[in-house]
C-alpha cells in the first residue's frame, strides 16, 4: 500500500479513538450526573421537597459537568492530534512511541508538566503572575456554555444555559483572556514577555472587529442572537446554512425542483413571487458570496484571536523566546496551554454553529430518517419503562436527535480544526506591521462595505 | 434558569443576597485598592476587577445585555487600552503618584465628601428616581429588543451625538500620533524607551 495512505489511515484510527474517549467520558459523566443519580435520588425514599430540589441542582450542574470532563481530555487529543497531523503535512512520523501508535504520547506529556517545578521569577508580581493563567483560562470554561445548548439540539439538560443574549455573551467572555496575557506578560518581569503581551493585545483589538461584524452579519440575517434560534433555522439543508446565505437560493431551487417535476402550479405561484422581486436573483447570488467572504473574515479573525500561526505574534519564537508565557512553567503553563487548544475549539465550534448549520445534516432528510431508525430500534428494548432495567438504562443513555446531531456538529467542529492545523503548516508568520495592515486597511473596510452589502440584499431577496 | 422551578425559587430566596454581598466583598477591596495602589499599572488591572464584579451586579438586577457591554467594552476594551498606554509611556508612574496624593488631601476629601453627598442624596429622595416596577415582567429577549429599538428611535440623537463624539476624539488622536516623527525616528525612539524601562525596571528590583 501506498505509504501516504497507510499513515492517513493511522492519523484517522487515532483521532477516532480519542474521539470516541472524550465524548464518551462526557457522555457518561453527564448522564450519571443528570439522570442516573436523580432517578437514585427519587427512588431512595427522602421527602419529596428535598429529592426534587437535590435532583434539580444535579440536572442544572450537567452543563459544567460537560464542560469540565471534556476540557482537559480535548486538549490533550488537541495537542497530539496537531502534532501527528503536522508530520503528515510535512511527511514525518510525529510521536509514534507512547502507548500503541503514540496515541498516550500527550497524557505522558501532562503527566510531566503537572510535576514540574513551579518557579515565580525573581521581581515578579506574584499575585498578578499567579492570576494571569486563571483568568486566561476561566473564559473558556464560561463562555462555551451557551454553544452547548445550541450544540445538543436543545436537550432538555442543556436549554438552561440557553442565555438569550447567547453569541454576544460568548463574544463577550472571549474578550477576557487577552487581560490575561498581558497581565501575565507584564507580571513576569521580562521584556520578551511585556513585547509578547502587548503584540498580543493590539492583535486582539485589531481582529476582534472583524470578527464581531461577520458574527454581526449572521445574526442580522438571523434576526436574533439566540445561538438555538440561530442553529434551528439552518436545519433544512446545505443551502439554508449561512455560510451559503442563509436559504437565500432555496426559493430558486425550488423552482428548478418543480419545473423538473412538472408541477405547474407551484412554477406559476413561485413566478409570482419572483415579479414582485425582480432583482431577486441577483441579489441572492451577490448575498452568497457576502456570506461565504465573511465566512472566511471570520476564520482569519478567530485564527488571530487564538494567536495561531500565521497570527502567532505574541509567541514568535524567533524573536521572543516564547512571548508572554516565557517565565511560566509546571501547572501555570500547563493552563496557558490548556486554554489556548480549548479556546481554538471554541472558535470552531463557533463557526460550525454560526455559519455551518449548527448539528444539522447538510442533506433532507438524513437527520430525519437516522432519528426515526434509531428510536425504531430504542422502541423494540425490552422493559424500557421499568426504571433501572437495562431497556430504560439505555433509553435513558440514548437520545436519538441528540446523537444525530452530536456526531454532525463534532464532524463539522474537528473538520475545522483541522483546517486551522493545515493552515498552521502551511503559511509563514506575519511580521506585526504587515498584520496590522492587513487587519485596518483591508478586512476591516471589507466586513464593513459586506454588512452595508448584506442589509440592502437582505431586503432584495 | 427556565426547567428548574424549584432551584430558581429557592435561589431568589437565599442565593441572590448572598451574590451581592460577595460581589460587594470582591468589589469594595479592589476599588480601594485602584486609588491606593503605589504600581498605577496593577490599580489599572484592578480597575478591570472593579468593573467586572460591577457587570455580576447588572446580571443580579438581571440586565444581562449591559453586563456583558460593561465586561466588553469597559473590563477589556478600554480599560485595557489605558494599561498598555501607561505601561507604553510612564513606566515612572509609581514615584510621582505618592507627593500627589499627600499635597491634595484636603480638596480631595472635600471633593470626595461632596460627590457622596450629592449620590447619598438623590438616591435618598426616591420620589425623584422613580422605580419601575413592572421591568421583572420583560424577559431577557425582549429586554434585548427593547434597548435596541429605543436607541435606534427615542435616543437616537443622544446616541449619534456619543458617535460623533467618539469620532472627534478618534480625529484628535490621529492629530497627535501625525505630529510625530516620521517611522524610522519613531522605532528607535520606542527602543530607546524599551531599554530605559527595563533598566529602571531592573533597579527596582536592586533596591528592593
Amino acid at each position: 500500500m501506498n505509504p501516504a495512505v497507510f499513515e492517513i489511515g493511522k492519523f484517522a484510527r487515532l483521532t477516532v479513538i480519542w474521539l470516541s474517549i472524550i465524548f464518551g467520558a462526557v457522555w457518561a459523566a453527564c448522564w450519571a450526573v443528570g439522570v442516573f443519580a436523580p432517578a437514585l435520588i427519587n427512588a431512595s425514599g427522602m421527602p419529596t421537597e428535598t429529592a426534587s430540589l437535590a435532583s434539580e441542582v444535579l440536572r442544572a450542574l450537567v452543563p459544567v459537568v460537560a464542560v469540565a470532563v471534556f476540557i482537559p481530555i480535548n486538549a490533550m487529543f488537541m495537542v497530539l492530534c496537531e502534532r501527528r497531523a503536522l508530520a503528515l503535512f510535512t511527511v514525518r512520523k510525529g510521536p509514534n512511541r507512547v502507548g500503541p501508535d503514540g496515541l498516550l504520547q500527550t497524557a505522558a506529556d501532562a503527566v510531566k508538566l503537572l510535576f514540574k517545578e513551579d518557579i515565580t521569577p525573581h521581581g515578579a508580581d506574584a499575585v498578578m503572575f499567579t492570576a494571569a493563567p486563571i483568568i486566561f483560562f476561566a473564559p473558556s470554561i464560561i463562555g462555551v456554555l451557551p454553544l452547548l445548548a445550541a450544540a445538543s439540539g436543545n436537550h432538555e439538560l442543556f436549554r438552561s444555559v440557553n442565555l438569550p443574549t447567547g453569541i454576544f455573551y460568548v463574544l463577550a467572555i472571549a474578550s477576557i483572556p487577552v487581560v490575561g496575557i498581558v497581565m501575565g506578560g507584564w507580571a513576569s518581569n521580562n521584556k520578551y514577555s511585556l513585547v509578547g503581551a502587548l503584540r498580543s493585545a493590539a492583535q486582539a483589538i485589531s481582529y476582534e472587529i472583524p470578527l464581531v461584524l461577520s458574527i454581526v452579519a449572521v445574526c442580522l440575517m438571523a434576526g436574533t442572537l439566540d445561538v438555538v434560534k440561530i442553529a434551528d433555522q439552518q436545519k433544512d439543508s446545505l443551502l439554508s446554512w449561512n455560510i451559503f446565505g442563509g436559504g437565500a437560493l432555496l426559493p430558486y431551487v425550488n423552482l428548478v425542483v418543480a419545473g423538473l417535476q412538472g408541477n405547474n402550479e407551484q412554477v406559476q405561484a413561485i413566478m409570482q413571487h419572483f415579479q414582485a422581486q425582480p432583482l431577486g436573483p441577483f441579489a441572492a447570488v451577490l448575498m452568497v458570496v457576502c456570506c461565504i467572504i465573511f465566512f472566511g473574515i471570520y476564520i482569519t479573525g478567530a485564527c488571530a484571536e487564538v494567536n495561531r500561526i500565521p497570527f502567532d505574534l505574541p509567541e514568535a519564537e524567533s524573536e521572543l523566546v516564547s512571548g508572554y508565557n516565557t517565565e511560566y512553567s509546571g501547572i501555570k503553563f500547563a493552563i496557558f496551554f490548556l486554554a489556548e487548544f480549548t479556546n481554538l475549539f471554541v472558535v470552531c465550534s463557533i463557526a460550525s454553529i454560526m455559519f455551518l448549520g449548527g448539528g444539522h445534516a447538510p442533506l433532507p432528510g438524513l437527520e430525519q430518517g437516522f432519528t426515526e431508525m434509531l428510536g425504531g430500534i430504542l422502541k423494540q428494548l425490552p422493559g424500557s419503562k421499568e426504571i433501572f432495567s437495562p431497556g430504560w438504562l439505555i433509553n435513558s443513555l440514548v437520545n436519538p436527535s441528540t446523537v444525530s446531531q452530536a456526531f454532525w456538529i463534532i464532524l463539522k467542529t474537528y473538520s475545522l480544526v483541522i483546517f486551522a492545523i493545515l493552515i498552521r503548516a502551511t503559511l509563514p508568520r506575519f511580521r506585526i506591521d504587515q498584520l496590522m495592515a492587513f487587519g485596518w486597511k483591508r478586512l476591516i473596510p471589507l466586513s464593513l462595505i459586506l454588512l452595508i452589502a448584506l442589509t440592502y440584499l437582505r431586503e432584495l431577496v | 434558569m427556565e426547567g428548574f422551578p424549584q432551584l430558581t425559587t429557592w435561589a431568589q430566596a437565599n442565593v441572590e443576597q448572598a451574590v451581592f454581598y460577595l460581589l460587594a466583598v470582591i468589589a469594595i477591596p479592589l476599588a480601594y485598592g485602584v486609588v491606593c495602589d503605589r504600581n498605577i499599572i496593577r490599580s489599572g488591572f484592578l480597575l478591570i476587577g472593579v468593573f467586572s464584579t460591577i457587570a455580576g451586579l447588572f446580571i443580579l438586577l438581571s440586565a444581562q445585555f449591559l453586563a456583558l457591554a460593561q465586561i466588553m467594552i469597559y473590563g477589556v476594551g478600554i480599560t485595557l487600552v489605558v494599561v498598555i498606554a501607561l505601561m507604553l509611556t510612564n513606566p515612572k508612574a509609581e514615584k510621582e503618584s505618592m507627593p500627589a496624593l499627600s499635597i491634595h488631601k484636603g480638596p480631595a476629601i472635600f471633593v470626595a465628601c461632596f460627590l457622596f453627598m450629592c449620590v447619598y442624596l438623590a438616591l435618598r429622595s426616591a420620589e425623584n428616581w422613580p422605580v419601575k416596577t413592572d421591568v421583572a415582567a420583560l424577559s431577557a429577549a425582549e429586554n434585548l429588543s427593547r434597548i435596541g429599538q429605543s436607541l435606534l428611535t427615542n435616543y437616537s440623537f443622544h446616541f449619534e451625538f456619543a458617535s460623533i463624539l467618539l469620532l472627534a476624539a478618534l480625529i484628535g488622536a490621529v492629530m497627535l500620533a501625525k505630529a510625530e516623527p516620521a517611522v524610522h525616528d519613531l522605532n528607535e525612539l520606542s527602543a530607546n524607551e524599551d531599554k530605559l524601562k527595563s533598566s529602571e525596571r531592573a533597579d527596582d528590583v536592586v533596591k528592593v
